[in-house]
């Protein structure tokens, strides 16, 4: 072979090779141009969401209650971090948390590698400086801003406000947060916060940096800032939940240091409830729960002592807003039995009960006694109602039994309309229903002990005095109360007066004002309050505590109940709305375990009726 | 007659006077433009490469700018000086660059430092050089002194003695480059000598017997464990690059992310966002071409590619018109150099050859590798230079092997 066929075939072989270059670089960068574009922008994008300030919230009068501050918070990409043990050591040491602990919420985190998994929220200045001074040494971590919770009236109001906090896994995972959330995030856990957690959030802004290999910023492409969340303006009166509390606190405290009748015993009182509603359109005014906590605990993480502390059965459980938890009601529940026994005609105006203390409606095998072992006589509705005779309702539960028990249970369906056994409708998360007992309730509960799933007549004549299975909320009460207050306008409690967006426009909450009409006899409801009127006047159950009210020129109708609970100390209750003739508030008062609603319950109510009405000054 | 000839050229004081000025030195002028806008034109892009993130720790933006364009100046300075002697001169003296050769391959290491694994880098106190990039003109060199026809030997036949005779020069190149370990060099080392073998007219026997014996070896030193299975894994990542992202496919997959995204006119000049931010490793040296598609698109790459290959075919055209064998073989030598790397290297970056880290002659970021590729092409444009004129192109071409 010649070297010129030699060298023709080198020339070839380099036009091949040039050729076959040129051509994959076409398909590369012609062909597939856009889509390695696209992986190019992609590749170097990252994008950082800026925390937006959560919305305030207000009391009925403007005045702040809760705001949000911005804090510095400490995070990292686990993808990052985790490669450098030394850095985990440093940022450890800077932050005060054992490296052993970050490197497990690192690993733990299972978050995109995109994410950021936050380290500790709240640091200080000093640790700032040093973390971003050593920030070479320090790669993947971040100083954040975010905004965490203030609470300017410190534990007031606790149980309705709620608290915030970080997002957990679970959540993030769920439906409900499918959204805009991302690890980090602050969001309402209970109360209002979590009930209107889509209003209060706000939107997030975000940062759309160019990054280099390292994750480092080297330009901002986009920026979007955040939006700030709406406001809350609530129908509670701050000021009124101080005295509330104070009040609830205070009675509390003193119905500790008395002891139970012929014994040492003290009262244990474990927690107690206060319901203030506007008796115009179900406004609420204050909620107070005892005992309280403080919400400000958890912004920024709560410690594992305040949480033990929080859950300790010793505490009686801080976290649990007892106006909307279901106790037996006892005597406070007649009245719904007198509406019941004048609707369907057991009982009318002017007609009588003889009590002697025991009554044997049941049968002889089974005698029933009055609260009052020496009997209250002969009385007509009005005075059964001031006395709180037990064996009055009984013959009233045992007539709506006997009336037509096994078509439709009468005393269930007033016991519905009134509100009980079922929510509220409050602007609240975790209400509890309550429980109205009833045949098919009965069947159901009972099913393993099918000698217990039989309804009884003693049921309903126990249920008439609100013991036995019925159970109901403090905040459920003070609707029924409202009701009859209002003459059958039911209105659905709620606490948030007002939202306001972040430009000052108003939006209407949705719960506000709304209301039905359970269309009740206007007299008999006059009966009722009459009987109501007396239960604080002379010779009523709360005759003691209002004998210095003004009741002349303030009538308040109220009703006491003492409940007696298994292998409990007896539950005081005091339901009551004034004045009478134009009412304007409702006050409802559940203590656990602190005997006699008339001697425990009532004076909550009258103190805070007092300030109210503004008596004291 | 051919006597005489040889003597004349064989004369140094004829070559100077040539030299000064007796005869007109006539350049091949297209061949000398096309390397000087291609090296012109790698100076500018190793600045785009590295004007907003300076690697290496330096802070001035156009630290590797000037460097480059110093040793731009330098190739072109040597270009020049060896315009001056008439490579015929070398031919009997090539034992020089020879032993240069495999004393600066030896020397290294010795003396050498290691740089990603291989010790391949000398410091010469004022600046470090790369023996290997040198070593490759030493070795055409020789192989051309040692293949080249004398007049009395047949043409297209070459003696067995030697093709031994090269084929141990060769390896003892090859094994010196082994040894630092740099496998990539190795390889243009060894395709530069069988390329030439081929073009030197020897038998295709000994071309085959020449492949035969590497893959043999490549095979043994697999099994015998001195190439490792990881080593190899990486060079051959490049045929499912989307496995290892992360490891050793990376630099791969972001090369192909950043010519991708380049298009068809590429982001502009400076404007390569993803080679300039580093995601593209050694982007201003083995990956030069990433920062070409991604700021000029296939347009630039196109023009590159084009100019070398104008370049490698000049060498190959320059060869084949060489009145002699040395200077035929030691431009085609070249030629061959220029071609491995670019197919080698550009290849690499667009995913359709092994990972080997060799420089893009001209182009990417580099002293010894500029230079030695201006030594390269000093040669060549010697070979041009110092051809005998033929009257007819035609007629001299076929008689080329016969007048030898």
């Amino acid at each position: 072979m010649s070297s010129s066929i030699r060298f023709k075939i080198i020339i070839y072989l380099v036009i091949g090779i040039l050729a076959a270059l040129l051509l994959r670089l076409y398909f590369l960068q012609v062909i597939s141009g856009e889509i390695f574009a696209e992986m190019a922008s992609e590749n170097i994008s990252r994008r950082t969401s800026i925390a937006a300030p959560r919305g305030n919230i207000y009391d009925r009068n403007g005045k702040l209650i809760v705001k949000s501050i911005p804090v510095s918070a400490i995070a990292a990409q686990p993808h990052i971090l985790l490669q450098s043990d030394e850095a985990i050591e440093l940022l450890g040491d800077y932050l005060d948390i054992p490296a052993a602990d970050i490197r497990e919420k690192l690993e733990n985190s299972n978050i995109s590698y995109l994410e950021r998994v936050f380290l500790k929220t709240g640091i200080d200045k000093p640790t700032m400086i040093r973390i971003k001074e050593n920030s070479d040494r320090l790669p993947g971590v971040e100083i954040v801003d975010i905004y965490l919770r203030e609470y300017n009236y410190g534990v007031l109001g606790s149980h309705i406000l709620g608290y915030t906090g970080e997002i957990d896994r679970e959540r993030l995972a769920s439906e409900l947060y499918s959204g805009d959330y991302s690890g980090g995030d602050q969001i309402g856990l209970t109360g209002l916060e979590e009930k209107y957690e889509s209003m209060l959030r706000g939107e997030k802004g975000e940062i759309v940096y160019e990054v280099d290999p390292i994750g480092r910023p080297v330009r901002v492409i986009e920026e979007r800032p955040p939006v700030s969340g709406n406001d809350l303006y609530l129908t509670i009166d701050i000021d009124l939940q101080k005295i509330t509390e104070e009040i609830l606190f205070d009675q509390i405290m003193k119905v500790r240091e008395k002891t139970l009748k012929n014994s040492d015993e003290h009262y244990i009182v474990p927690g107690g409830a206060v319901v203030v509603l506007s008796a115009k359109n179900g406004e609420v005014l204050s909620i107070a729960s005892f005992p309280t906590y403080d919400p400000g605990i958890f912004s920024g993480g709560i410690s594992p002592q305040d949480w033990a502390h929080l859950n300790d059965t010793g505490n009686y459980f801080p976290l649990n807003n007892r106006a909307i938890m279901s106790y037996a009601p006892g005597s406070v529940f007649k009245v719904v039995t007198a509406y019941s026994g004048l609707e369907e005609n057991i009982v009318s105006e002017y007609s009588t009960t003889t009590c002697n203390g025991i009554w044997y409606g049941l049968g002889s095998d089974f005698p029933k006694l009055c609260w009052r072992k020496s009997g209250h006589g002969s009385l007509s509705i009005r005075a059964a109602i001031k006395n709180s005779c037990d064996i009055y309702f009984y013959t009233v539960g045992y007539g709506l039994f006997v009336k037509m028990d096994n078509i439709e249970e009468l005393l269930q369906k007033y016991s519905k309309m009134f509100g009980f056994g079922q929510k509220t409708g409050i602007d609240l998360p975790s209400e509890d229903e309550g429980r109205v007992p009833d045949r098919e309730w009965k069947k159901e509960y009972f099913a393993d002990r099918i000698e217990n799933t039989v309804w009884f007549p003693g049921d309903t004549v126990n249920m008439s005095i609100g013991q036995g299975d019925l159970l109901v909320t403090p905040l459920q009460m003070a609707v029924a109360y409202s009701t009859i207050a209002n003459r059958g306008i039911q209105y659905e409690p709620h606490l948030v007066k007002e939202i306001r967006d972040p430009y000052g426009d108003v939006h209407i909450g949705g719960a506000a004002s709304s209301w039905k009409d359970i269309e009740l006899n206007e007299y008999y409801l006059e009966i009722i309050e009459d009987g109501l009127d007396m239960v604080t006047g002379p010779g009523g159950t709360a005759a003691y505590t209002f004998r210095n009210f003004p009741t002349g020129q303030i009538p308040i109708a109220g009703k006491t109940g003492t409940v007696e609970v298994y292998g409990k100390q007896d539950y005081a209750w005091f339901a009551s709305y004034g004045p009478i003739g134009n009412p304007e508030y409702i006050v409802v008062v559940m203590l656990e375990q602190a005997g006699g609603g008339g001697s425990n319950a009532s004076p909550i109510a009258e103190k805070i009726y007092r300030y109210l009405f503004g008596l004291d000054q | 007659m051919y006597n005489s000839n040889e003597k004349k050229y064989d004369s140094l004081i004829d070559d100077l006077s040539f030299s000064r000025g007796r005869r007109k030195i006539k350049f091949d002028i297209l061949f000398l433009l096309a390397v000087l806008i291609l090296a012109s034109f790698g100076v500018l892009i190793i600045y785009s490469a590295t004007r907003s993130l300076v690697p290496g720790g330096v802070t001035d933006p156009q630290y590797y700018l000037k460097r480059q364009a110093i040793f731009l100046g330098a190739g072109v300075l040597l270009f020049s000086a060896l315009q001056f002697i008439n490579y015929r001169r070398i031919k009997d003296l090539w034992w020089i660059p020879a032993i240069i050769g495999l004393l600066s391959l030896g020397a290294v290491l010795v003396f050498g430092y290691e740089v990603h694994g291989s010790k391949s880098w000398i410091d010469l106190g004022l600046f470090p050089i790369q023996p290997s990039e040198f070593a490759k003109i030493f070795m055409i060199i020789t192989l051309s002194a040692i293949l080249s026809k004398r007049r009395s030997e047949k043409a297209n036949h070459i003696s067995f003695k030697k093709v031994i005779f090269s084929g141990v020069a060769a390896v003892i190149f090859i094994v010196l480059v082994l040894l630092e370990p740099d496998f990539g060099t190795a390889l243009i080392f060894l395709v530069i000598f069988i390329g030439m073998l081929f073009i030197s007219g020897a038998n295709f026997f000994y071309v085959l017997a020449a492949l035969a014996i590497t893959a043999g070896g490549f095979i043994g030193a697999l099994q015998m464990g001195i190439i490792k299975q990881y080593q190899l894994d990486r060079i051959l990542i490049f045929l499912r690059p989307e496995v290892s992202i992360g490891g050793a496919g990376y630099n791969l997959y972001q090369s192909k992310i950043a010519i991708g995204s380049g298009g068809l006119t590429g982001k502009g000049l400076f404007l390569g966002v993803n080679t300039n931010l580093n995601y593209v490793p050694e982007h201003h040296t083995d990956f030069i071409f990433s920062v070409i598609g991604e700021e000029l698109g296939f347009i630039g790459g196109f023009f590159v590619i084009a100019l070398l290959g104008f370049i490698i075919w000049k060498c190959f055209h320059i060869a084949s018109g060489s009145d002699n064998s040395f200077g035929m073989l030691m431009a085609s030598g070249v030629g061959f150099m220029l071609l491995i790397q670019v197919v080698i290297n550009i290849g690499m970056t667009i995913g359709i050859m092994p990972i080997i880290g060799i420089p893009l002659p001209f182009l990417s970021s580099g002293g010894s590798s500029l230079i030695s590729t201006f030594f390269g092409m000093a040669l060549v444009s010697n070979v041009y230079i110092y051809r005998e004129e033929r009257r007819d192109h035609e007629i001299a071409y076929d008689d080329f092997s016969d007048e030898i």
